[in-house]
Parts: C-alpha cells; structure tokens; sequence
C-alpha cells in the first residue's frame, strides 16, 4: 500500500486538483458548531477537523425527496424521471458514514436491487479522513474503528502537521499520481484513538439481549422522555424508510410522485386505512427502532446495522441516549438471564401458543 | 468496482406502474366494489392466489390491494375494494373504460401445489373473503386435485356479504361444505347467526390432512387460531395472510415490517409456524 504525506497548508490545493476528476463534496461549516457536505466550490471552506456533519452522505444516494415519476392528469399518463449520477468526489469522510453507505447498499441490492439508489451509488470516489471521537462516537463498539479504510479509495490520517495518506484503491492512485505537493509519508506510530461512549456487551451478543428485552420496562422509560418527533431517523446514517407521495401543482394539471424519507418513530409510520395502527405505541416504535439496528438485521447478516456515529443521540431533542438504552437492557439481560440456568427461549404470540 | 455490476441480478425500476384499463364493474354493497382490470396488450399479471399488486390513481396515490381472482381467469383479474381512505373513495368513482396504475404481483402467495390431495379448510372474515376468492376459485377449478373443500364466511350482517352470486354457486355445489354466519341477522335472513368461531366446533376435520388458510380481521385471527387449537389441527397446517401499509412493494420502505419480516415480501401469506415467534404478528 502506498503511503504519502500531505501537509496542512497544501489541502486547497489539493481539493482544487480532485476538482480536475469531477464534483469533490467535503464537510463545509454551516453554523459554529455544525458541519455540512457540500459541494465545494472554495477549497478553502473545506472542513477536515469536525465531529459529525448533520446529515450523513446518504442524502446523496437517497435524497430526502425524490421525484419518481411526473404524471398529468390531463390525459392520464406518466413520464420517467433521469436518474442522476455525476461523477462525485467526496472527501472528508469518516469511517463510521462510510460504512453506513456499504449497509445501505445491502439494503438496496438485497432480495430487490433498486436502480434509483445504485445509479446513483456509481461513480463514486471515496476519500476517508481520521477523526477525534467525542462524547457521542461509539463507532468502536459496533466494530468500526477511526481508521478503518473499508469502502474508501484514499484515507487521510491526521498527524500534528497534516495527513498521513493512504492509498486504497486503482482510483485513488489515478487521483493522486499527478498531485506534486504529496511527500513521503513520515514515520509516525500508530495510534488507535480511544472512545469515552461505549456499549458495554460485545455487538455481536445483543441480538442476544434483544431477544430477552422484548417486554423490557426500559421501553416504557424511554417512551415517557420520548416526544416521537423523528430526529433520530431523519439523521441516522443507516436509516432508509421512505413514504410515497403525489403532489400536484397549483394548476391541477401535472405532478409528480415523489418519495421522502419517513421514520418508524412516527406515529402514522404503520397504520393502515380504517384506523388500525400496528405500532401504536411510542415504546413499541422505540423498541422497533432499536432491534432496527441490533436485532432484525444482524441476526441476518451478522453485522449491526448502527454505526456509533452518536447522532440519534447529539440531536435527540428529549436527550434519549441510544448507548444508554442498550446497556440498560444489557445490565437487565446479565442480572435477569445470565445469573439462572435457563433461560427462556423466544417470544410467544400473547394468548396463543398453538 | 462499479457498485452496479457487483450485484447478482440487474438493479431495477420498481416504481413504474403499467396504465390498466378497467373492464367492468360490480358495486356489491355500499362500501364494497369489484372491479375488473385488464393489463395493456392482453398481457397476464401472472399472480398466484394470495397475493397482491399495487393501485394508484394519480395525484392520489397507490396501495395495496389483494387480487381477488384465481390465476385460471386469462385476460384480465378482478380486485374488491373497501371504501375506507382517499385512494379507494376515488377508486370507487372510477368507470368502465378508465385506467388505473398497476404495479405487481407482490408477496407470497399460498402454495396451492403444496395443498395438493389435502382437505382445504378456508376461513374468511368481512373483506378477508376477497384474497381467499382467489383460493377458493383456484381449489374450484383443479377441483380433482382437492380433498374436501370447506368454506366458512362470517360477516357483521346479511347486507355486508360480497360476491352474492359465487356464495350461492358455492351453496348449491355438493362438492363444496360451504357455511356462512353474520354476526347480527336481519328478520329475513334464516342462517347462522354469531362470531365465525361458533362455525368451527361443529366441523368433523381428518386433521393431518387438512390445511386451514384464514384471512379476517386482526381480531378474528386470536379467537380463529383459538377455536383450532382446540380441534387440535396441527399448527403447520395453519396458512393465513396478514394486512400491513405498504408503499413500496419490494421490501425496502420499511413500513409492512412485522419483526424482521416483510410482509410484502415473505407475506402476505404466512404460514403460522413461521409468525408464531413473531410478537407483532397478531
């Protein structure tokens, strides 16, 4: 693996020559403490020092409103919508987004492979950037650590005067090769940066803890400090629910299907017409959310489907904490199942057990 | 690596619906419709019974539907809709002539070849009725390859019971145990009276060779699953098919999730050992 040095002073020059492959999108800052990615038209705004953007670069690939199709109710027809996909740069990824991106592209190659959201996934260069873990990043607990480069084409080390650069893939050798203000890389230990927020079972055992936890009083707790306004799906990086919708123009003569992003937190997320609403309450939403991201998915795949990015938890408007939750019920699963010798197995329909 | 050539099979345009044309119609009760659809150049849906497409209407929108006609029917498929939000009310208006958006058949679908030489027990409650006609046509018409055929209905009352003419058909027909029962009569009305529980006590079934397929209410299918339970019919005997929302049809939107499982792809149709773990089954 190649490995260079890139100094401090050299990244607006270095964004300007990724600008010559194609559109680079980097964390750009938007208030004092909030990061976004954007398309980067000054090098010099580019951000590589931040604790989390709002939003992942999942908005790329699956926008937050997408237009599916345009109709006109004038003669009842349709026309398809040109799927966009340019050639994108982006830069300033961290680990965890990144490897947010391969679960989605999971979910939309799995069983049904989805030609709006691949299209979009094609010609993509990734270029990942270390980070300091904070208050909120757990990423290590999922089994992401900051310098994990899987997904990425160049990743970016930081160091005190710069960046160590690694050299992943074919793609981040042709991006590189011709940038003449790379140095040899400097002989630097390695250092493998430490997370304060951690869960305290091993991830691969809460599939465990969830399958015991399914009447657990934690979710009632959590429902009563819970407004269900949604935040934590709108910024989850792994979450990909979405509503469809028609919207017609002011004139009631064309419009357009479109899609946008929904979340199971929401009260109207499973109810059907006539008034039946299979998730009626905030604690079983809560609890769908959860098993979302460490039971449904992982007992498929194995892997979690939460990537300790800390958002759900930064934004969370009731203060609900998703590493808090889980070692609640993991204390609850070492005090109510590992201390007997045997546990139940499974759950059962209420009432019916055939 | 090009993330679209890594998959096994093509990425496909799934939101795209096919114009229909609607080819008759029936308004059975105030709230019920049946109608007739026929695909552009005579082309089949190619469903099984049980499953079901997606309707929409443009500038209203799309959902999901059961297909109410067996697979034996060529040319065209019938759906019975229940007037109950937007979509249907204005499904309800449309005529013989006009186009409806189609996109499917999704789901599973009862595995008809697997009920080959068995007794089929079909248990329908209101608009649970209307995926089971699908079954019941299909069992009708490969009549030879079936055991028994016993059908019970339940509805609120005599005024609520679809397909009037088939119910008769299936009545008069010695080869098929045809039982109904409304919860409220009517001074005409001579038949049962009660919940369709009280139809299932009475039945005399060979239980190891005889497949239930329930579709209701979730109500009805506790007290359903119950009153079998009782008659000790053997739980892998037991098909029914669940009703989530569903916007996308292709297990990716997250909403007809029950557990880990997709509705619109490892349902509807279920069989009851593989839901009877999941606690928001029913």
């Amino acid at each position: 693996m190649n490995k260079h040095n890139l100094l401090l002073q050299n990244i607006p020059d270095f964004v300007a020559h990724l600008q010559t492959y194609g559109e680079v999108h980097a964390p750009c800052q938007k208030g004092e403490n909030s990061f976004s990615f954007e398309q980067v038209t000054d090098p010099s705004r580019v951000v590589l020092d931040y604790a989390r953007t709002l939003q992942s670069i999942r908005k790329y690939f699956l926008p937050p409103t997408e237009r599916l199709l345009n109709f006109s109710l004038t003669d009842n027809t349709f026309t398809k919508v040109a799927i966009e996909n340019n050639h994108r740069i982006f830069l300033g990824v961290h680990s965890y987004d990144m490897k947010a991106v391969l679960k989605l592209d999971f979910n939309f190659s799995h069983r049904t492979p989805e030609i709006n959201y691949l299209k979009r996934r094609e010609n993509c260069t990734f270029i990942g950037v270390s980070y300091e873990p904070d208050d909120y990043h757990f990423s290590r607990s999922v089994g992401i650590t900051v310098e994990n480069t899987e997904g990425f084409d160049l990743f970016l080390d930081r160091h005190e005067n710069g960046y160590t650069v690694q050299v992943l893939t074919e793609r981040g050798t042709e991006i590189t090769k011709d940038f003449t203000a790379l140095g040899e890389a400097l002989e630097i230990p390695e250092i493998s940066r430490q997370f304060k927020n951690k869960i305290k079972f091993n991830y691969n055992r809460l599939p465990e803890v969830m399958e015991q936890s399914w009447n657990s009083p934690v979710w009632e707790e959590v429902a009563q400090r819970c407004v269900g306004c949604g935040t934590c799906n709108l910024v989850c990086p792994t979450c990909y629910c979405f509503n469809m919708v028609d919207n017609v123009d002011l004139k009631l003569t064309d419009g357009s299907r479109d899609r946008h992003w929904d979340g199971c937190l929401l009260s109207s997320f499973a109810a059907v017409a006539g008034g039946e609403n299979f998730r009626e309450k905030l604690a079983s939403r809560q609890r769908h959310r959860i098993y979302r991201k460490f039971k449904y998915i992982t007992d498929k795949t194995g892997d979690p489907w939460c990537v300790g990015c800390g958002r759900c938890t930064a934004y969370c408007t009731a203060g609900i904490s998703i590493v808090e939750i889980v070692n609640r019920l993991s204390d609850e699963f070492e005090q109510t199942h590992l201390r007997k010798s045997s546990a139940p197995v499974g759950q059962k329909i209420q009432g019916v057990s055939l | 690596m090009n993330i679209l050539t890594k998959h096994e099979h093509t990425p496909l345009e799934l939101y795209y619906p096919e114009m229909a044309e609607i080819t008759a119609v029936n308004q059975f009760t105030e709230l019920e419709k049946w109608f007739e659809i026929k695909l552009p150049d005579g082309k089949e849906l190619g469903h099984q019974p049980g499953q079901f497409a997606l309707f929409s209407i443009f500038g209203i929108g799309e959902a999901a539907i059961s297909i109410c006609s067996a697979p034996t029917k060529k040319g065209a498929f019938d759906i019975c809709v229940r007037k109950v939000g937007m979509l249907t009310e204005k499904m309800h208006q449309l005529e013989v002539g006009q186009k409806i958006g189609v996109r499917g058949p999704f789901g599973t679908g009862f595995p008809v070849n697997d009920f080959k030489g068995k007794d089929i027990l079909i248990i329908g409650g209101g608009i649970g009725i209307v995926p089971l006609r699908s079954l019941i046509n299909h069992v009708i018409a490969y009549r030879e390859d079936f055991g028994r055929i016993i059908i019970l209905y339940g509805a609120k009352n005599p005024d609520e019971l679809l397909f009037p003419d088939e119910l008769e058909n299936w009545d008069n027909d010695p080869s098929i145990e045809y039982h109904v029962t409304v919860d409220q009569g009517t001074p005409e009305w001579q038949g049962n009276t009660g919940v369709i529980t009280t139809l299932i006590p009475g039945l005399d079934l060979d239980l190891d060779n005889t497949i239930a397929a329930i579709v209701g209410p979730p109500i009805m299918y506790k007290f359903v699953l119950m009153a079998l339970k009782s008659k000790r019919l053997p739980e892998d005997n037991i098909y029914m098919s669940l009703e989530r929302r569903m916007k996308c049809g292709v297990g990716k939107c997250g909403h007809c999730q029950i557990n880990d499982s997709y509705v619109c792809l490892d349902g509807p149709v279920y069989q009851f050992s593989d839901i009877k773990n999941l606690p928001e089954a029913i």
